[in-house]
């Protein structure tokens, strides 16, 4: 029975809690992608003027909470296999979740600051009362509808609109409010009201602030995105080269395999993460970079894997057969080797995405990630390091993010292993 | 499993013996000062004092013919005799004439004399020595590698009576002479190149009021008080460590536990949890460092091509610098990570100095307004509402590179960039490692940086700011002004402290006016020590400086 | 005869192995001289008269073609002159040979750890045949796994030093035990050196645990494991000179290769606990761009790795005539 509440139902009910909690912002979105679609029709330059990655990523969002579901019903017989995997596949469903929704989940833009000698280094679960600023905003026309509607949606990473204080009182001549222990004022009429007092909410912090009093857990949220983001892509590079020079040095042979079978070992044996600072220093850490290089560092073991498969399968008589009646190389490839080697290979790709995500955090602890410009888990551990005595959550919400995420890949990896090859587990 | 639980019962107490076998050490004698230094000296020897640790260390256990304090009532310079008993400038001051000790010793027994003076100006100057003054010797007659032409320079009068004769049409300082003086017997002996690398450079021969005692690799160097000093006082300071800690954490905490006794660069918030324990004092070194956001006022494709000058497409423009001079919330920073350890600053001429500075400057004030309608004059307007400006269909978007490593510059990037979106310009943040963003400052490729200058003493301008790209390299932002060239020549004439004073002001209003770079702040160095210590003096020069005086 | 061609091998991937190193060597040389930036930027000061910097770089031969600088190097290398230091203004080996020690014998006992961890809790959840502890082990590895070091290394540290106050954060000996006696001194590095030791230990652990474990559940179900046990050998001999021989065998090669890279590779633990080691002076060597030294590192490390290659060969071949003997027996 337990396996009938499989990862995928699991990763419903995600999606159902996200409907449920982010319902209005769903349908703000939703509203916006309408408006934005007339908007192209009817003034196409000033749309496309208009468009920005926040937008598009907001739409990506929606887009998926709508067809996923759909993918997963028509498919759901194929898919059925997998049923049996337990804890790491409802964790795979966590991160892929967070991966393709973290505009929805996460409640600010991550680089969101504002009134730092308020919002700097609180605790998890604490809230802070806002004041909301009057804006001077005129609702005419197409563009300034959107562009209202766009604000209320797309995470910015400023808003003049708010203030958060400690607390404030309303006097005659205006609002005085106080931040931590400054006394400011200003009048009653530059604040929205409702019933003649300012209008006051709160905002809540989930994980706490850090030092720049950033919402710790949109950053966690968008961290896990760039953290995967760039393991996906430095494995995918791996990959390429790992299987492309592989499957040349098996089926060549002779030099071009002793040497590459050389440098795989130089590889192997050497410290690479040496080499990887070094380039990095030199030549600079961007989000391109860091992700070349990992992937450069990264193809030793898929290289050994393929090049074993295909010495082997050199031997076997119908690849012999292929080969004699003339196929190209490329064809070869795919037709012949890749269905062999798929297996072992997919089974390390994942490992190594684990490896390649734990390098990640590791140079962003170091400065040299991409960290410097998206929020990292080692990014955030190595500011968290400075405030140690006194913002434990700093370093231990990222902290616990890299290991449940590199658990989860392990585990996931192992699982795999033996979903292919079920002797594995005597 | 008996055998197991038997041995990790063992284990468990000798771990638990160790706890007890280590002792905290805060029974520190109190003729013994613990300074924690974030990392290590390359060299104990006066002649490549490069950084500022090895300077300290160096002028405590060497003697230089005078010294220089700070006179905080004058804001300016003090001389004090030290190798040089007195001294008597000629009526045109070309030349002087020195009266120097005759009873100091080096550390091996061998007096110091006139002759280890001559050779100290001889060997600093050598450019085969490379030493740190090598290119500085400017007032005195040189070859044209720089080198002191020893005939020329010095006239030995008598044993203890030494003449040095300046060249013509410099003004030469008694600041010039302040410089830790070397044994001739020492290095004289080996070729000047190997001076770099001697052994003696590591374990020096040394003639100051302290002598080197141990140099603990990456760990401590230690230094003792020299009985035979003219500046030794029964019941000071004995001995000094100037212990390696590297992390900053650490060494916060080695100063509350008592394992260090003092601290520089302590981070404005930490400041009150030490002032809690009410065993330290908390002082600050002030208007010694300034941070600015500079601004390339060149075109960099251009000037990366054939070194072509042409202005930049957004900075060149005053009235643009002006603007984002108004949009930057220096006072948040000021206020939020300083926390009243520093003030906004006006131009690179430092508040300490009292009779130069123009004390009627106004810091700019934040206002996105004023800043707003500044970049509508220039014509940079968001015609497309899409929250960026832009003018002739180019948008203002730019990157701001600042080093990986500096926790403030992070701090305070992060806040601009914010407000600089809500004037609708969209500013990039690039963290570079150090190494490569001098690089690219130097090279004039960076749009805008933050970088900081530790102002020299006594005031120099000219490295910075003067026109000529070739002779000044340390124009990053490569900003170009006749009248403030004219000015700066004017400064380096023999002229009177009022005169040059005045000519201060002018460069301070030009500066200030046309907003080259963005001043931002002066940050003040916090220093805390313990209170055991007594009789320390922080002044602009440095914390560690008299230390025969310390108590 | 067996013998002599397998130290045959041995030697000849030593060979290759040095050659590889060579190649490494030369093509660093021309790329950090090709990167952006240079050593003498760090004299580029308000202080330092402008002069300076143009003199350091010709000290430093910064203003040579590569190609001419490159040969320059060879010839010194040769002679075993690696060049000077830019930093310390030493040669580059006494500057590493001053680091070694430390760095051995901090590796070596994570090293230790890890090995004999693993062995003794592999055999422990092996032997025992308990099923909830052998879960527990097992689990308990896989997520000591994916804790990397700096994650543990910064947790390690606020539990134990800013909590508990209990082991010092950073550094190798404490200021006042320079004139201690040996038994005070051991007992200062060791209190200085736990922490790291033990987070530098549990990166490597759970792999030594799974390689020992894995190994022995493959051994139990060999031939000669039956056989043994058929004619009545006790269970004790039958491990002690059968089984965790047979899984050195293959578990020591990897070790060679892992020991070899942990001396250069614990630099992450050596820059969250700033200690003296391999891998945080080639961190600051790159950093600074002190070329000679970056060369001296690199050198140092790949050769470290060709030694523990080597001696874990050696090893093999020994426990490889006992393994012999003892079945002949």
């Amino acid at each position: 029975m337990r396996n009938r509440f499989s990862a995928f139902n699991f990763f419903f009910l995600l999606l159902l809690m996200t409907v449920v909690i982010r319902l209005q912002l769903l349908v703000k979105t939703g509203l916006l992608l309408v408006s934005y679609l007339i908007f192209l029709l009817t003034d196409f330059d000033k749309a496309v003027g208009q468009f920005s990655f926040g937008l598009a990523d907001c739409f990506t969002s929606l887009l998926f909470l709508a067809v996923i579901p759909l993918l997963f019903f028509s498919k759901k017989k194929k898919l059925s296999g997998f049923k049996s995997f337990s804890f790491s596949s409802y964790a795979v469903a966590v991160i892929l979740y967070v991966f393709l929704f973290a505009p929805i989940i996460a409640n600010s833009h991550y680089d969101f600051q504002k009134d730092i000698s308020v919002t700097r280094l609180l605790s998890p679960f604490s809230s802070v009362k806002v004041l909301h600023l009057k804006t001077n905003g005129n609702e005419r026309g197409q563009l300034n509808k959107f562009l209202s509607r766009k604000k209320e949606v797309v995470k910015n990473s400023f808003d003049e609109g708010v203030i958060f204080v400690d607390s404030f009182f309303v006097t005659e001549t205006g609002v005085s409010y106080f931040q931590s222990g400054l006394k400011n004022h200003l009048p009653l009429s530059s604040f929205e009201l409702s019933e003649g007092r300012p209008k006051t909410n709160t905002k809540l912090f989930l994980l706490g602030s850090d030092e720049l009093g950033r919402d710790v857990f949109s950053r966690i949220i968008y961290g896990t995105r760039i953290s995967i983001l760039v393991g996906l892509c430095a494995v995918m590079l791996s990959l390429i080269i790992g299987v492309s020079l592989g499957f040349l040095a098996g089926l060549s042979g002779g030099i071009i395999d002793l040497l590459l079978s050389r440098i795989n070992d130089m590889f192997l044996t050497f410290p690479v993460i040496f080499f990887i600072i070094l380039i990095l220093a030199f030549f600079g850490n961007s989000f391109v970079s860091v992700i070349v290089v990992l992937g450069f560092s990264g193809w030793m073991s898929l290289f050994r894997i393929v090049k074993g498969e295909v010495v082997s399968l050199k031997n076997k008589d119908y690849f012999i057969t292929a080969n004699q009646l003339g196929l190209s190389s490329a064809r070869l490839f795919f037709k012949e080797a890749l269905p062999v080697i798929a297996t072992p290979v997919i089974v390390n790709t994942v490992f190594q995405f684990g490896n390649v995500v734990l390098s990640e955090s590791a140079l962003s602890f170091l400065g040299l990630g991409v960290g410097n410009e998206y929020p990292t888990w080692g990014a955030m551990i190595n500011s968290g390091q400075e405030y140690l005595s006194q913002a434990w959550w700093m370093i231990f919400v990222p902290g616990l993010a890299i290991v449940l995420t590199l658990v989860t890949i392990n585990d996931f990896g192992k699982k795999l292993a033996q979903y292919f090859n079920p002797r594995l587990h005597a | 499993m008996s055998l197991t639980r038997k041995n990790i019962f063992i284990f468990f107490l000798l771990l638990s013996s160790v706890f007890v076998g280590c002792k905290k050490e805060s029974s520190l004698s109190n003729s013994q000062v613990v300074i924690a230094i974030p990392s290590d000296i390359e060299r104990i020897n006066p002649l490549f004092a490069f950084s500022i640790n090895e300077a300290n260390i160096n002028e405590l256990l060497f003697l230089s013919l005078v010294k220089h304090s700070w006179d905080k009532n004058e804001g300016d310079l003090k001389t004090e005799p030290m190798l040089a008993n007195s001294w008597e400038w000629n009526s045109d001051s070309s030349s002087i004439t020195l009266e120097l000790r005759s009873d100091v010793k080096w550390s091996d027994g061998i007096p110091l004399t006139i002759d280890d003076v001559i050779f100290s100006f001889d060997v600093y100057s050598d450019p085969a020595v490379e030493s740190y003054l090598y290119g500085s010797f400017l007032n005195f007659y040189t070859d044209k590698d720089s080198h002191i032409i020893e005939e020329k320079t010095f006239e030995k009068l008598s044993e203890t009576r030494l003449k040095i004769y300046f060249a013509p049409e410099s003004s030469p300082s008694l600041f010039n002479l302040d410089f830790p003086i070397v044994p001739k017997h020492i290095f004289d002996k080996m070729p000047r190149k190997e001076i770099a690398t001697a052994k003696e450079s590591f374990a020096p021969v040394t003639s100051g009021p302290f002598m080197f005692e141990k140099w603990e690799k990456n760990q401590a160097i230690i230094i003792k008080q020299n009985p035979k000093s003219f500046l030794h006082k029964e019941g000071n300071v004995g001995r000094i460590i100037f212990k390696v800690v590297p992390d900053y954490n650490s060494r916060l905490t080695q100063l509350k536990n008592n394992e260090v006794d003092l601290a520089e660069y302590i981070k404005p918030e930490d400041v009150g949890d030490l002032k809690k324990s009410d065993s330290f004092v908390i002082t600050s070194l002030k208007g010694r460092e300034y941070d600015y956001l500079g601004w390339n006022n060149l075109d960099k494709e251009i000037y990366k091509k054939n070194k072509g000058i042409a202005p930049n497409k957004f900075f060149s423009s005053v009235k643009v610098r002006q603007a984002l001079s108004m949009a930057l919330n220096r006072n948040e920073v000021v206020t939020s990570y300083l926390r009243g350890y520093g003030e906004l600053a006006n131009s690179p001429i430092s508040p300490i100095f009292k009779n130069a500075v123009n004390e009627k400057l106004q810091p700019f004030t934040f206002d996105l307004e004023k800043a707003k309608t500044l970049l509508a004059e220039e014509g940079w307007n968001d015609k497309d509402q899409n929250g960026i400006l832009e003018k002739n269909g180019e948008e203002f978007k730019f990157t701001l590179t600042i080093s990986s490593n500096n926790p403030r510059r992070i701090f305070a990037a992060t806040l601009f960039k914010n407000t600089l979106k809500q004037i609708g310009i969209e500013m990039n943040i690039e963290q570079l490692e150090l190494g490569m963003l001098i690089d690219k400052i130097n090279n004039k490729s960076a749009d805008a940086w933050m970088a900081s200058w530790i102002i020299p003493i006594p005031l120099d301008l000219k490295f910075s700011w003067y026109s000529n790209l070739a002779t000044t390299p340390m124009n990053f932002p490569s900003y170009q002004n006749k009248e403030l060239d004219d000015l700066l020549d004017k400064l380096e004439a023999k002229i009177s402290k009022q005169q040059k004073n005045e000519l201060y002001k002018k460069i301070e209003n030009i500066l200030y006016r046309d907003q080259p770079v963005t001043f931002l702040y002066w940050i003040d160095n916090v220093v805390a020590y313990n209170k055991k210590i007594k009789n320390i003096e922080v002044t602009p020069l440095g914390t560690v400086h008299h230390c025969w005086l310390w108590r | 005869m067996k013998r002599s061609i397998f130290a045959l091998s041995c030697i000849k991937r030593a060979a290759t192995s040095v050659l590889i190193l060579f190649l490494t060597v030369s093509f660093l040389f021309v790329l950090v001289r090709i990167a952006p930036g240079n050593p003498s930027q760090k004299y580029l000061s308000p202080n330092l008269s402008p002069q300076l910097i143009e003199k350091v770089k010709s000290s430093f031969q910064l203003d040579k073609p590569v190609a001419e600088q490159y040969i320059s190097f060879l010839k010194n290398a040769f002679t075993g002159d690696f060049g000077v230091s830019y930093n310390y203004h030493r040669p580059v080996s006494g500057v590493i040979f001053e680091v070694l020690p430390f760095t051995i014998l901090f590796s070596l006992s994570a090293f230790t750890i890890q090995f004999v961890g693993g062995l003794f809790l592999a055999f422990w959840a092996f032997h025992t045949h308990k099923k909830s502890l052998d879960k527990f082990l097992s689990r308990g590895s896989i997520f000591l796994y994916a804790v990397p070091s700096f994650v543990s290394g910064v947790f390690f540290i606020y539990l134990f030093s800013v909590q508990l106050k209990l082991f010092p954060s950073s550094g190798v000996k404490s200021v006042g035990a320079f004139d201690g006696n040996f038994l005070i001194l051991a007992l200062d590095y060791f209190h200085h050196l736990f922490l790291p030791v033990i987070v530098l230990a549990f990166t490597g652990l759970p792999v030594y645990f799974k390689y020992f474990k894995e190994s022995f559940e493959e051994n139990q179900q060999k031939l000669y494991t039956v056989y043994l046990r058929a004619i009545g050998v006790s269970e004790r001999k039958i491990y002690l000179s059968h089984i965790i021989p047979n899984s050195l065998n293959s578990i020591i090669a990897y070790a060679g290769v892992d020991l070899g890279i942990l001396f250069s590779g614990a630099l992450i633990t050596e820059v969250v606990f700033s200690l003296p080691g391999m891998g945080r002076l080639a961190v600051n060597a790159i950093f600074e761009r002190d070329y000679p030294l970056i060369i001296g590192c690199t050198l140092t490390a790949g050769l470290l790795v060709i030694i523990t290659n080597l001696i874990a060969d050696l090893i093999r071949m020994k426990i490889d005539k006992r393994l012999a003997k003892g079945l002949i027996n």
